[in-house]
């Protein structure tokens, strides 16, 4: 069974959700009477993605099995397009990458997807938008892994811009719903992940052109190879490098773009667990790993990967302080676990980065999924309305602990040991970034169990009451009833008198990923002599393959104790079930500045945007259509209103101040042409 | 020796069916007026399967003996075929419009048949009076067509403009062909194209003027900043499916003209017109992409979006190599597919509620679900998502221009087509987000879902499998590189 794998299996991994999203969208071909019901549609769709889990897991297997594991199994390459113009041949293939760092890849995304579509019968029951919901799910997954397994840079961008599409439609799921005070609305926030991301993706695609035309090859392997010999020269090697990180920095949330991210948290809390664990955002880093060769060869593009990663790991981690929203705390948490991997790719640790995501899949989906069932216990994401919830919702409870407590970097659950294998990383190549990442891993467990003992101890504070969860708790006004989502299911009732544990379908993801949460980590544990690391670097060539660093005692113990610091510290401030703690006169600025995200938003949405550009540029261009063009047409409307003759129009202003705009545009090239041929 | 009349046989058919179409009219006062736009259909649709017949064909059709005027290839071909297959749904969306809306449907039919005509002839012309007067027939066919609404004050103000202006570029147009013929002693491409590359190091002055002039003219007819600002007017004035046809038709055959003259003609003098074009294309593509951010009624955004695409297609003509010529050709269809998608749906909506302002949009995903879903397919296309047409159409056209060495443009390319996404996004919001004004559901007809549909399909065909399409445009641009 682990012997070998042909291609068509593989290429069955991406196939089967693709097969669900088409088979749900057909079925609306069918009148709705007779439509098959939502919850078969929602088990196909969770049968194809179990199989393609199993043929993940046997990917995973073959390439374990094979001579050296995690050496890269060749398929070939299938024509797709192609262009012969004069001596440029325009070749676009399709084919599969098949490596260590791809099965990994395939069998995290599959497995954390598949609980998610497990999870949100139970979160999504009684939705409207069901079917579309789970359509949209798979076609998420399909262009996630579409991303992972290519082999070429094109197929790749293309996924990669289909992650954003989805992304759009999942973030705008609830798209009717408006905004919650204080909070964007989701189609707000879908609106600004899809453009934030893609400003990214300019950096991207440019970085394609550019490589396209100084080597003639879209082959990630190919590419490697040239930007390893240095066949071409270093500085477009580096250009390649950022452009590329450009957009990994984009989907990745990495600092001065990651404020999509929060704002991300208005869609269903299901998809804010896949998007933050094993897709979207885990593609940035999988994209600066794939091509790590690359960035290897460039001295330069490394320091800004680190750099920028570590800014990011620090910026996210002090927002994550200060917010009363379950789920931003969790997304700042994102985003500087983020950062994390940034630096760790940054400064040369493939693999910590890349074990690091995986361990992180594993239980930042177990954390978010935990937020949403908290969420489906009491209809609200604000903590200040929870508290005492480890006595109604034991599971829940049982499996967030597990998750913070491996995120906070506490032996030997799996969080530890692929955060200690970074700062261990950083230590080598630099303090200061060193620093930094114990800075952040201190953050992560106060804020981390500042979310526990305010959501879990204390006295229950009442949730919110009314029928739906907190990011749809207002379910949109009464005209858009066809919009509105009724979450139905088991928590219709009005009001909750009590907060309750969620039911089955809910907790059972949880369960489950408790068990990688705590173990997966051992994969790469140093007393097993590092098993994943050794399949991880078969993917990139010899040469890279460094010895991994031993293990320091002195990092790792000083990196728990801070962890322990950092809760010790929550528990002293929040155990006793304060929610407001007063803030020393010292500490206030850097809360309004935390919490404002450091007017991250402010400078973007109204400076940048809404002062440069809109006042600036667009009202310029705004102004010269109006005068020139509508000002024109509104002139000649009055000017004929009293003439009957239709030709006295040739002789009012606008035609002329048109001829006036072609005579000009020809002359203003004239006159260039002059000062050309003067020269 | 006869020139060979035979070449041009969906020449002959468009002419005569719109002979046809118009005595149908006049001898049937009682027809229903919407059949004239059926007939004219056929009409359309015959002379593409006609145009077919001469794949592989490579022939001149010599007026007088060593002096070819047309040449029949597969760059001919391609395009017959992509302005008969434009013409064919431009009829069909046109049919309930003219009969609710227009008089005269049976001359409305005709002309738009004539229209196709003329583009083709633009397309095939390799002579410079002749690539003129085709041009010339195209035009005065629009200036008609645009202010066919003969009771509307706007659609009047838009024909009388687009002709005082359009009749300017022609001047400039024609001032610059005499430049050339000045210059070269021709006015056949080949014989331009042999004087140009025997002259010596100097740069003539006089050439380079006639360039510009003629850029000015051309840049007029495909909608070029600076010579746009009749684009709007004319788009918001004209009856609705002669603005769809206007950002397709004509864009398509100008060009088509555009291209063959400067890569057969003009080639041997590149260096000299290719940072014009270069410079127009990346202020063409921002202003209108930046502009269109500011629009409240459809059919101006459209405008403007059609500018900012006019300004991708323009990095084609600065590169002028082969494999910009494919993707200009892939590009062209591509656009034309979705544009006329996204127009009839504005037509359907329009012939329903009379409104085309983006505001009255409002809450379409409630009311039709169908055409906001071929709206959003539409204009995520036109965005350049992947799955959809627009996404390799314009990848390929980028490509080719970084391949020319026009770096900088493709790069500002990049950059423009981020910002349309943001307003073709405005768009969807407002379809999908905002409570409807008036409620109720309402039904698509049942002919036009169906062009709605293959439109849309046609769109997600071209972004999946775009092998055929791109090697016939690949075949097709081989021909002026032939050399």
């Amino acid at each position: 069974m682990f012997d070998s794998i042909n291609e068509f299996q593989v290429w069955l991994i991406y196939l089967l959700p693709l097969a669900s999203c088409l088979l749900i969208a057909a079925q609306y071909v069918i009148p709705a009477p007779i439509r098959p019901n939502p919850r078969s549609l929602s088990t196909l769709s969770i049968l194809l993605m179990a199989g393609s889990f199993l043929l993940a897991l046997q990917t995973l297997g073959v390439v374990m099995n094979a001579a050296e594991p995690g050496q890269m199994v060749g398929f070939g390459e299938h024509r797709w397009l192609s262009i012969a113009a004069g001596d440029i041949h325009l070749d676009v293939p399709i084919g599969i990458r098949l490596d260590g760092l791809t099965a990994v890849m395939l069998v995290v995304v599959t497995a954390v997807a598949l609980l998610v579509q497990f999870y949100s019968q139970g979160y999504m029951a009684g939705d409207p938008g069901y079917p579309r919901y789970y359509a949209f799910l798979s076609l998420f997954t399909t262009s996630m892994l579409g991303l992972v397994l290519a082999d070429n840079m094109l197929m790749l961008f293309m996924h990669w811009e289909l992650v954003g599409l989805c992304s759009y439609l999942l973030i705008g799921f609830w798209f009717a719903n408006p905004a919650r005070p204080g909070y964007t609305s989701p189609a707000a926030a879908a609106k600004k992940a899809f453009i934030v991301t893609r400003a990214g993706d300019v950096g991207f695609l440019i970085a394609i052109l550019l490589i396209w035309t100084r080597t003639h090859t879209f082959n990630i392997l190919e590419i490697q190879e040239i930007a390893e010999a240095h066949r071409i020269p270093d500085h477009i090697i580096t250009l390649f490098a950022l452009g590329v990180f450009a957009g990994a920095a984009g989907k990745s949330a990495q600092f001065p773009l990651h404020t999509w991210l929060p704002d991300a948290m208005e869609g269903p809390t299901p998809v804010s667990a896949l998007i933050h664990a094993a897709t979207m955002v885990a593609a940035g880093v999988y994209l600066v790993a794939r091509l790590f060769p690359v960035y290897e060869a460039s001295e330069q593009a490394m320091d800004v990967v680190a750099i920028i990663g570590a800014i990011t790991a620090l910026v996210a981690a002090t927002m994550g302080l200060v917010m009363r929203d379950l789920k931003r705390v969790l997304a700042y948490s994102t985003i500087s676990q983020l950062g994390y991997m940034m630096l760790a790719l940054g400064v040369g640790g493939l693999v910590a980065g890349i074990f690091h995501l995986m361990n992180h899949a594993f239980f930042k989906a177990m954390l978010f999924l935990g937020s949403g069932s908290v969420n489906h216990g009491t209809n609200t994401f604000d903590m200040h309305k929870m508290g005492g919830l480890r006595r109604y919702m034991p599971i829940t409870f049982a499996t967030f602990v597990i998750g913070s407590l491996s995120l906070a970097g506490i032996p030997p659950l799996s969080g530890f040991w692929s955060k200690d294998e970074i700062l261990v990383d950083a230590w080598y190549e630099n303090k200061l970034l060193f620093a930094a990442a114990l800075t952040v891993a201190f953050m992560t467990a106060f804020y981390m169990f500042r979310a526990v003992f305010l959501t879990f101890f204390g006295e229950y504070r009442g949730g919110e009451p009314g029928g739906g969860h907190g990011g749809a708790s207002a379910h949109g006004d009464e005209s858009h009833d066809a919009h509105a989502q009724p979450d139905g299911g088991a928590h219709a009732p009005a009001h909750h008198a009590m907060p309750h544990e969620s039911p089955l379908v809910m907790w059972l993801p949880l369960a489950i990923l408790a068990v990688p949460s705590i173990l997966s980590g051992l994969v790469n544990a140093p007393f097993f002599h590092h098993p994943f690391g050794d399949f991880i670097l078969q993917s990139v060539p010899e040469t890279l393959r460094h010895e991994p660093h031993p293990f320091n005692w002195g990092i790792a113990i000083s990196s728990s104790v801070l962890a322990v610091l950092g809760i010790a510290f929550a528990a002293l401030l929040y155990a006793g079930g304060r929610v407001r703690v007063p803030l020393s006169l010292l500490a206030r600025p850097f809360y309004v500045l935390f919490s404002h995200k450091y007017f991250l938003d402010e400078l973007y949405e109204r400076a940048i945007v809404g002062g440069i550009l809109y006042q600036g540029v667009w009202r310029l261009a705004a102004w010269f259509d109006a005068t020139v063009v509508d000002g024109a047409v509104n002139g000649v409307a009055r000017f004929t209103r009293g003439a009957s003759a239709i030709m006295r129009r040739a002789q009012t202003g606008s035609e002329q101040s048109y001829g006036l705009m072609l005579t000009g545009g020809a002359a203003l090239m004239v006159l260039f042409l002059f000062i050309t041929a003067l020269r | 020796m006869n020139p060979d009349y035979s070449l041009l046989i969906p020449e002959y058919i468009l002419a005569v069916w719109a002979a046809l179409v118009v005595a149908v009219d006049v001898m049937m006062p009682k027809l229903r007026r919407d059949v004239p736009a059926y007939l004219a259909a056929l009409g359309a649709l015959a002379a593409g399967i006609a145009s077919v017949l001469y794949i592989d064909v490579n022939k001149g059709f010599e007026a007088i003996p060593g002096v070819t005027i047309m040449h029949v290839d597969d760059y001919t071909t391609y395009m017959r075929v992509l302005l008969c297959g434009i013409a064919v749904f431009i009829l069909l969306m046109s049919a309930q419009f003219v009969r609710m809306r227009l008089s005269h449907a049976g001359e409305y039919s005709a002309i738009v048949l004539v229209a196709t005509l003329g583009g083709m002839l633009m397309v095939e012309g390799t002579e410079l009076i002749t690539s003129w007067i085709a041009l010339e027939l195209l035009s005065f066919c629009f200036y008609t067509l645009v202010s066919f609404a003969r009771r509307e004050l706007r659609s009047n103000e838009a024909g009388l403009k687009y002709m005082l202006l359009g009749a300017f570029s022609t001047a400039l147009f024609l001032y610059g062909l005499s430049l050339i013929y000045g210059v070269t002693g021709t006015t056949t491409y080949d014989g331009i194209a042999a004087a140009l590359s025997n002259r010596g190091e100097d740069l003539t002055l006089a050439l380079v003027v006639g360039f510009v002039f003629i850029i000015a003219g051309l840049g007029f007819k495909v909608a070029a900043v600076p010579f746009h600002m009749y684009t709007p007017d004319a788009y918001q004035g004209a009856p609705l499916p002669i603005t769809a046809m206007l950002s397709t038709t004509s864009k398509a055959a100008a060009f088509a003209l555009f291209f063959r003259l400067f890569t057969t003609a003009f080639l041997p003098a590149h260096e000299e017109w290719k940072w014009m074009i270069a410079l127009i294309a990346a202020v063409t593509m921002m202003w209108g992409n930046l502009v269109a951010l500011q629009q409240t009624n459809l059919r101006r955004l459209f405008a403007y979006s059609s500018i900012g695409q006019v300004g991708f297609m323009l990095i084609a003509v600065a590169a002028a190599t082969q494999d910009a010529g494919s993707s200009l050709l892939f590009h062209m269809a591509g656009y034309a597919v979705t544009n006329l998608a996204a127009f009839t749906i504005i037509v359907v909506f329009f012939n329903r509620e009379g409104s085309d302002e983006i505001a009255d949009l409002a809450g379409l995903a409630e009311r039709q679900p169908f055409l906001a879903l071929a709206m959003v397919t539409a204009l995520f296309s036109l965005a350049g998502m992947p799955l959809f047409a627009g996404f390799f159409t314009k990848f390929m056209l980028f490509v080719s221009g970084w391949d020319a060495g026009l770096e900088w443009l493709s790069g500002v390319a990049v950059v423009a087509s981020l910002i349309s996404l943001y307003y073709y996004l405005m768009v969807i919001r407002q379809m999908y987000v905002i409570a409807p004004r008036v409620p109720g559901r309402f039904r698509t007809p049942a002919l036009l879902w169906g062009v709605i549909a293959v439109l849309v399909v046609g769109v997600f065909f071209l972004g999946i499998w775009p092998a055929p399409l791109l090697d016939a445009a690949d075949t097709a641009a081989a021909f002026l590189f032939r050399a």
